[in-house]
């Protein structure tokens, strides 16, 4: 029994059977090969992920950065369209005829109404100049004709003389009173003696 | 050792007690997310997003060189939260140090830069110390805002506070208007409020916790429609020297008011409409009520003689007679009607042409040759020369004038000849001219020349079309004969203009108050220059003056007037001597 037993051994050891692998495997079909997810399609899918996100932050932070830039520009625009406007303010009073033509006579000028000449194509004076006379000057104190309440002592010095005027008419373009008008110390300093020189005189019509 | 029986309750008691509160936390579901979702979106979405006012600028109203007459400057209201201002703050200097502001150093503070009384501030801040909302100083302007703002006082709000600005006061101020606290009071900035208003628009966004805009997330909900421009036919600088002109004299005679108008002859523009005493529309309350507005457009007065130039005109238009039809016109004339003529002062007999009657500015005269025409003709004349009808300029409480209805009494079938008993505005006296000068040929006034839109579209273009009142010879000939009035008439030496060749005719009428003529006058002179190719008329007229009754008092001013448009439109002096019809015979 007991060699019949014997006799039953295997004829190699599992170990041989490692050594020497079989020569057949199981192919997979082409259709399994191509289904068959590959490494290298992961790692682009996710680098691209991250490129997205990466992106995608990028262009948020760019995004941002421009708002608050905006955000600056349009702070600083809005400064400057008020600066502008406030001084085209000013500009505006400046040039009124009134301020103008009291500024004008401060410095002694006079319109020119009626004194041009003329010269005739052909030849010759057809309209001889005339000077101007004294006649038209305009009075310092024309602003009380045509009166603007935007000529303030701060705007121009007419109004430091107007409004010393207005406050004591006797003593008009005294020194006194210009002092009186701290505000516009500096500037009715500076004018007042035209002012004295051109107020006493009497206003004919 | 358990009992299997109040195991299962307490078991039941416990799945009753999870589904309860599973069902009230469904139920809180539904109503968050469907019963109260738009109210909630709505709510968070208030607090994260800002709506902001696009504010839209009122129109300019400009003068024919662009000159702003009015326009909108940006002020400020200064306002605060009292509730946060109670316990002062601390300020920090630049070095580091810090130092505790006080309510009454606030207070003292924005006084000094809003030129205000500390104590009333200091009461603004403390009148009610639990409220969200104090004005400070309403309207302030850009320096007292940077002032105030370099304070860097937390809480301080400024609310953006449009108003109207004239920058050239009363020059024009009688045409623009003004503007009330609740929009527009008079004048052109009544009259043409559709041109001039504008359209607030809003805008939301949603801010960072920085206060920063996020992107992408502006939503404009309305657009803002800014006012167009209103340009006018007016020159500022013109119309300034005629209202100081006006006003030199007027003050001068002691008259109540004047005005004065320069019209273009070939489009019939107005280049200066003058009243005195006029209104600076910046300080509406410092001018009296009677004063706003435009006495050239809304007072109606009976014209006097400037008439004559109209009545010659229809005598010769309708072939009645000729520059040189004759007239013996004593001073005082009893019509065959019984109607009673004087002229202005006793004179003996005279032997006049029409020419001459337009010269000495015969009464007698112009009624003995005028009546000749039939009064339903004279009539239609008035009206084709613009008299009972507005301008086409329509300004705001423009007046018509008047003409008696026909027929005409005895008195009256006269009197319109030379300007009684009829009334028209001193408009209406400058389109006569203008027609005179225009070859008979009446174009309609034009004081807006066009309202622009900021997109550009230009709308009121007005209309150009004329109506023919004479024909061109008629026109010709009775500028020439008004040419007799500046080179011979009584006036003549404060009409002169050297060099040009100037056409006009005075007035002096009297003032009929409660039916019966009065000592008043309007007394007023109306010319084109220069006659041989009238390019402006000037009509200068005076109310009631007081030491000067008669039209020298106005002859002055034209002249004055007339020599300054001259020199300002460069006009070529005449290349002919003044000539003119025979006077007498």
């Amino acid at each position: 029994m007991s060699t019949i037993l014997a006799s039953d051994l295997p004829a190699f050891s599992p170990r041989e059977l490692e050594d020497h692998p079989r020569h057949i495997e199981i192919v997979s079909t082409r259709s399994q090969k191509r289904a068959r997810p590959r490494v290298v399609y992961a790692l682009v899918a996710v680098a691209g992920m991250f490129a997205i996100l990466t992106a995608q932050l990028l262009l948020s932070i760019w995004l941002s950065d421009g708002a608050y830039q905006i955000s600056a520009l349009q702070q600083s625009q809005q400064q400057l369209s008020r600066d502008q406007q406030s001084l085209k303010e000013s500009l505006d009073v400046l040039r009124s005829p009134q301020n103008l033509a009291g500024r004008a006579s401060e410095l002694g000028m006079v319109l020119n109404t009626g004194s041009q000449g003329f010269l005739s194509l052909t030849g010759g004076v057809s309209r001889a100049p005339s000077a101007a006379g004294a006649a038209t000057t305009v009075p310092v104190t024309a602003a009380a004709l045509t009166p603007n309440s935007l000529i303030t002592p701060a705007v121009s010095s007419l109004g430091a003389a107007a409004a010393a005027a207005a406050a004591n008419p006797a003593a008009a373009g005294t020194p006194a009173t210009t002092a009186a008008d701290g505000s516009a110390a500096s500037t009715s300093g500076t004018t007042s003696p035209a002012a004295q020189t051109v107020l006493p005189s009497p206003i004919t019509h | 050792m358990t009992n299997p029986r109040s195991s299962r309750v307490r078991l039941t008691f416990a799945l009753l007690i999870v589904f309860a509160i599973v069902a009230v936390f469904a139920v809180r579901l539904v109503d968050i997310q469907i019963v109260r979702a738009d109210q909630l979106n709505a709510d968070s979405l208030s607090k994260r997003s800002i709506k902001s006012t696009t504010y839209a600028a009122r129109g300019d109203i400009v003068d024919s060189n662009g000159v702003v007459l009015a326009g909108t400057v940006q002020r400020y209201d200064v306002t605060v939260a009292p509730v946060n201002m109670q316990k002062g703050f601390l300020r920090t200097a630049k070095d580091g140090t810090k130092t505790t502001v006080t309510l009454l150093d606030i207070a003292n503070e924005i006084a000094t830069a809003t030129k205000q009384d500390q104590a009333v501030v200091y009461k603004k801040l403390t009148e009610s110390p639990q409220s969200n909302y104090a004005l400070l100083a309403g309207a302030v302007d850009l320096p007292t805002r940077r002032a105030i703002e370099s304070l860097k006082i937390p809480g301080i709000i400024f609310q953006l506070h449009p108003v109207r600005t004239y920058p050239d006061g009363s020059v024009a101020g009688n045409l623009v208007g003004y503007m009330n606290t609740d929009g527009p009071g008079g004048g052109l900035e009544l009259g043409d409020n559709k041109c001039l208003a504008s359209t607030n628009g809003s805008t939301t966004y949603q801010q960072g916790a920085d206060g920063v805009q996020i992107p992408g997330s502006v939503v404009t909900s309305t657009a803002s429609d800014p006012g167009g421009t209103l340009k006018l036919t007016i020159d500022s600088d013109l119309n300034w020297f005629a209202q100081q002109a006006i006003a030199e004299q007027g003050t001068a005679i002691g008259a109540q008011s004047g005005t004065a108008i320069v019209l273009r002859v070939k489009d019939f523009h107005l280049m200066a409409v003058a009243d005195w005493p006029s209104v600076d529309p910046n300080n509406i309350n410092g001018t009296p009520i009677g004063n706003v507005g435009s006495l050239a457009f809304t007072a109606q007065y009976e014209p006097g003689s400037v008439f004559k130039a109209m009545s010659a005109a229809t005598i010769i238009d309708t072939g009645t007679g000729s520059a040189t039809m004759q007239a013996t016109v004593p001073w005082h004339w009893v019509a065959p009607d019984g109607a009673i003529v004087n002229d202005f002062a006793p004179h003996p007999i005279q032997h006049l042409t029409l020419t001459g009657v337009l010269q000495e500015s015969s009464n007698v005269g112009i009624s003995m040759l005028g009546s000749l025409v039939p009064e339903q003709t004279r009539l239609a004349y008035m009206k084709k020369f613009g008299l009972d009808q507005t301008t086409a300029v329509k300004f705001l409480g423009e007046a018509t004038g008047s003409i008696q209805k026909l027929p005409w009494d005895s008195q009256t079938h006269y009197n319109v000849l030379y300007g009684q008993g009829v009334s028209a505005t001193a408009l209406q006296v400058a389109q006569i001219f203008a027609t005179l000068g225009n070859g008979g040929l009446r174009l309609p006034t034009t004081l807006v020349e066009s309202c622009t839109k900021p997109d550009g579209t230009v709308t009121e273009a007005p209309s150009t079309t004329g109506i023919r009142v004479v024909s061109e010879s008629t026109a010709k000939t009775v500028t020439n004969m008004l040419e007799s009035v500046v080179q011979g008439g009584e006036l003549a030496r404060s009409l002169v203009i050297p060099g040009y060749r100037v056409a006009g005719k005075s007035g002096t009428a009297e003032v009929a108050s409660h039916g019966r003529y009065t000592g008043d006058r309007v007394v007023s002179f109306a010319g084109v220059a220069p006659a041989e190719n009238p390019q402006y008329v000037v009509v200068v007229t005076y109310t009631k003056p007081a030491t000067m009754k008669s039209s020298a008092a106005a002859a002055p001013t034209f002249t004055k007037i007339m020599s300054q448009v001259l020199t300002k439109y460069r006009v070529p002096p005449s290349t002919t001597p003044s000539t003119y019809p025979a006077t007498s015979w």
